[in-house]
């Protein structure tokens, strides 16, 4: 088969990163390549660099033998390379149709022609099984249908090239499903396709051939045969699986006392009545589906929501939360799901977002002198492992995976002793989500009581003393983190009782 | 294709802002129809005065409208108008040259001041706040640079087209008469109208209009998209200055005057006159049908006022306060619903 696109030597350079190092990259006309690697590893940078909207600082790409420089994204997809990027990028305020036809809208008689924009609209998305109101806003749908609107829109350029980034984040299984159909159907009309995803089945369900980055170098490409997923995970991580997930769950003597305790609480907007307990040093998993009820019962710990009946102990004392403020201050720590939303606040250094928690808990009478708070920042910069060439970096501008070890360094510098992380490994890489997994279990080992939520299964009853299950916004049941298998727990999910 | 009812086409929610406009006007209206429909708040007249009196507001609107849309603001417009202005009275009064001529340098003025702004805005980066503010100040110093006196317009060509009017007319018995008390449409009323008819033609039926909806929905998303950020901000000020301008020439034909203090202010009754339009400030949301209503709405308090005679007319910036205060909530009250519904 023919290469359509051909990308060689390619080099760029971000202040103090070398985010791509010399990495050559080849694709078929005609079929699915995955882009692999670990967060950071440079497959977005990659992408980007295609679609223009990152320079490249040396090398070249050919596009059907002919070398192109795409200048910006408008530019990519006239030369035939259209992309669905990471983070759902269409226009929130514009109907699901426009979105998909924005910027090449068919005209009639000088004017855009709403009737066929909507109709055609309709068509793609009944492709995708959706029967929705194409002419509603985009806002006014799920995540799950904004991402498959992103989709509708590449696949209707008709480009040469389609690349898919972590496309199925936000999917559910028929959804993967109906997404993998239209990629082996457009596969088949001689169309190649980048696919970039964190979900090893999903490579190995749709993918031919696949290409491994790491750290910006390129490890190597290999057909879809040639790899195991083990042998797959270790060249990506460069490490082996059984070092990175050698995890020990945190100890917690049965007669120690409890540290937080919340009895019947609720409130009507939300949760109605939950009890749930964690002692010290435990690490308590949340599990159940996605609006099951996990972050709302986190968001009641913490005063986001305000109960209206029902009573929090912490430490024997009855504890009264009104805000996040005063959880704070009771030394109750909150990591929200959406870091990019909640948590992390991009413009700002890492230095000044690990030290926000800790400064509005002294109050802002007390200010720490500069040189203290960069004495603190290195101190878990180092601590936790986090890339990057000083404290005052701009947090915006690190991977995945980085953010979220500046999100937990902010709570672990405001000393809490209850901490609540709510899907702290979501859309990291294998390796930093053991090592996120690994500083939980430390922070355990040294008496803070750990709330951990997360969908997948196998993370939760790795690291748990106990699991607390949700089902319909109540909690189902309760089971021993150590003796209980993803079976029992996805059971106890789908048939609501323990 | 599923065939969309009329109903669920009506209950879109991208159009509840434009309804609470339209709404709250026939409140109003009905309210003075109520109090004060035996002095003539209901006849033709009263209704169409609304137009004559703001036309100029509302034809500075419709740029306004464009410019919020994208997300950004234009604080230079009063200023640009007033300047409009000073052209025209010092051009054709000291200067002896021909309306027309005046206006001619006067758009030039106007769209490349927009344009150059629009470029600053996006290039630089510099907050549009930042930027038409200092538009502002440098047509306002222009202004004064004229003269710092009130010039009286006084033009035969200026005279008749401020004079022009279209008497409304009925059919009575076989004759078209006028129809009592007289009422007429001038120059300023349909360009107004004519304007408010090119903004919707721009934003509903042309790409630029809608990227310029996907611009203020989302910027980074719109470029992401392949869509022509940059140019389409640029001409957006652009056209922005465009309706500065003429809204200037509407507002000289008004008063027949140039001032260099004129329209002081005037930016933030035509911003005033958007939001309550339902233009959403942060971008993304807003029609031209809306920002209609928005200067119906905002002049017909004034008109209220007036029929009601004892009161003292800065009631009625309070009332328009108040009402722009009640389309922040309800605009924040959308916003934040249809985050929740998503959550």
């Amino acid at each position: 088969m023919q290469n359509v696109l051909e990308m060689k030597g390619i080099s760029i350079e971000f202040p103090g990163v070398k985010a791509l190092d010399n990495v050559d990259f080849s694709l078929r006309a005609g079929e699915i390549h995955s882009l692999l690697g670990e967060n950071g590893a440079g497959k977005s940078t990659l992408i980007k660099c295609l679609t223009g909207v990152n320079r490249k600082d040396s090398g070249k790409i050919f596009l059907d033998g002919h070398e192109i420089n795409p200048t910006d994204p408008g530019n990519a997809i006239d030369l035939g390379i259209s992309t669905v990027f990471q983070e759902v990028n269409l226009c929130p305020n514009l109907s699901v149709a426009e979105n998909i036809f924005a910027g090449r809208q068919p005209m009639k008689h000088g004017g855009i022609n709403w009737r066929e924009i909507n109709s055609r609209a309709s068509e793609l998305m009944s492709r995708f099984h959706l029967d929705i109101d194409v002419t509603r806003p985009l806002s006014y749908y799920s995540t799950a249908i904004q991402q498959m609107t992103s989709i509708a829109r590449a696949v209707d350029i008709q480009a040469k090239i389609l690349i898919l980034d972590e496309p199925t984040s936000s999917l559910d299984e028929n959804e993967v499903q109906l997404l993998f159909d239209v990629m082996r159907d457009l596969r088949s009309q001689g169309m190649g396709i980048i696919f970039i995803t964190h979900f090893l089945d999903q490579i190995y369900a749709v993918s031919d051939r696949m290409t491994i980055l790491r750290n910006g170098h390129l490890i190597g490409t290999y057909n879809i045969d040639e790899l195991t997923k083990f042998e797959l995970v270790t060249k990506m991580v460069g490490k082996d699986m059984d070092v990175i997930f050698n995890l020990k769950r945190a100890e917690v003597a049965d007669d120690s006392e409890f540290m937080l305790k919340a009895e019947h609480i609720g409130n009507a907007s939300t949760i109605n009545d939950i009890s749930v307990s964690i002692k010290k040093g435990e690490l308590l998993g949340f599990a159940g589906l996605l609006g099951s009820g996990r972050t709302e019962t986190a968001q009641m710990l913490f005063g986001v929501n305000r109960i209206s009946h029902g009573n929090i102990t912490l430490e024997d004392h009855e504890i009264i939360l009104k805000q996040p403020f005063d959880a704070i201050k009771f030394r109750i720590a909150f990591c929200p799901e959406d870091r990019k939303r909640d948590g992390i606040i991009g413009d700002l250094s890492i230095r000044e977002n690990i030290m926000l928690a800790v400064q509005s808990r002294e109050g802002f009478m007390k200010p720490m002198s500069h040189q203290e708070q960069v004495t603190l920042a290195n101190k878990y910069i180092k601590l936790l492992g986090i890339a990057t060439p000083d404290c005052e970096k701009k947090a915006g501008e690190l991977s995945g995976g980085n953010q979220q070890k500046v999100i937990l360094a902010r709570w672990m510098a405001a000393e809490p002793k209850v901490l609540i992380l709510d899907e702290p490994t979501r859309g990291i890489d294998i390796g930093a989500k053991a090592e996120i997994q690994r500083l939980m279990l430390e922070m355990c080992g040294s008496g803070v009581s750990v709330i951990f939520i997360s969908s997948e299964l196998d993370e939760i009853i790795r690291c748990s003393n106990r699991i607390v299950i949700m089902r319909d916004r109540a909690k189902v049941a309760e089971v021993d983190g150590a003796n209980c298998t993803q079976n029992d727990i996805l059971k106890i999910i789908a048939e609501g009782a323990a | 294709m599923k065939k969309q009812s009329v109903f669920s086409r009506l209950t879109n929610p991208k159009y509840i802002m434009v309804y609470a406009t339209i709404g709250i006007f026939l409140i109003i209206y009905a309210f003075g129809a109520f109090l004060y429909g035996d002095k003539g708040f209901m006849t033709v007249r009263t209704f169409v005065n609304l137009f004559i009196d703001n036309a100029y507001f509302g034809i500075s609107a419709v740029g306004m409208t464009m410019v919020l849309i994208t997300g950004g603001i234009d604080l230079s417009v009063g200023a640009v108008a007033s300047l409009t202005g000073m052209f025209i009275a010092y051009g054709t009064s000291v200067l002896n040259l021909h309306p027309l001529t005046c206006i001619f340098a006067a758009l030039v003025m106007g769209v490349s001041l927009g344009l150059l702004m629009g470029w600053v805005i996006h290039y630089l980066k510099v907050p549009a706040f930042i930027t038409t503010l200092t538009g502002m100040f440098f047509a306002r110093g222009v202004c004064s640079l004229i003269s710092r006196e009130s010039i009286d317009i006084k033009h035969e060509f200026i005279d008749s087209l401020a004079s022009w009017k279209i008497y409304l007319m009925k059919y009575v018995d076989g004759n078209w008469v006028r129809i009592k008390p007289i009422a007429f449409i001038n120059f300023n009323v349909i360009l107004f109208v004519i304007m408010i008819i090119i903004g919707t033609f721009i934003l509903q039926k042309t790409r630029f209009g809608r990227n310029i909806y996907a611009i203020g929905g989302n910027e980074q998303s719109a470029s992401l998209m392949g869509l022509p950020v940059g140019r389409t901000k640029i001409l957006v000020y652009g056209f922005n200055g465009l309706c500065s301008v003429l809204a200037g020439i509407s507002y000289a034909l008004y008063v027949k005057s140039g001032w260099n203090l004129s329209l002081q202010g005037g930016e933030l009754e035509v911003i005033t006159c958007a939001v309550i339009g339902g233009t959403l400030l942060t971008g993304g949301v807003g029609y031209m049908i809306g920002t209609l209503f928005g200067v119906l709405l905002k002049s017909v308090i004034p008109a209220l006022i007036t029929f009601n005679g004892n009161l003292l007319s800065w009631w009625g910036k309070i009332a328009t306060g108040l009402l722009l205060l009640l389309f922040i909530c309800i605009q924040r009250f959308v916003v934040t619903s249809s985050k929740l519904k998503k959550a």
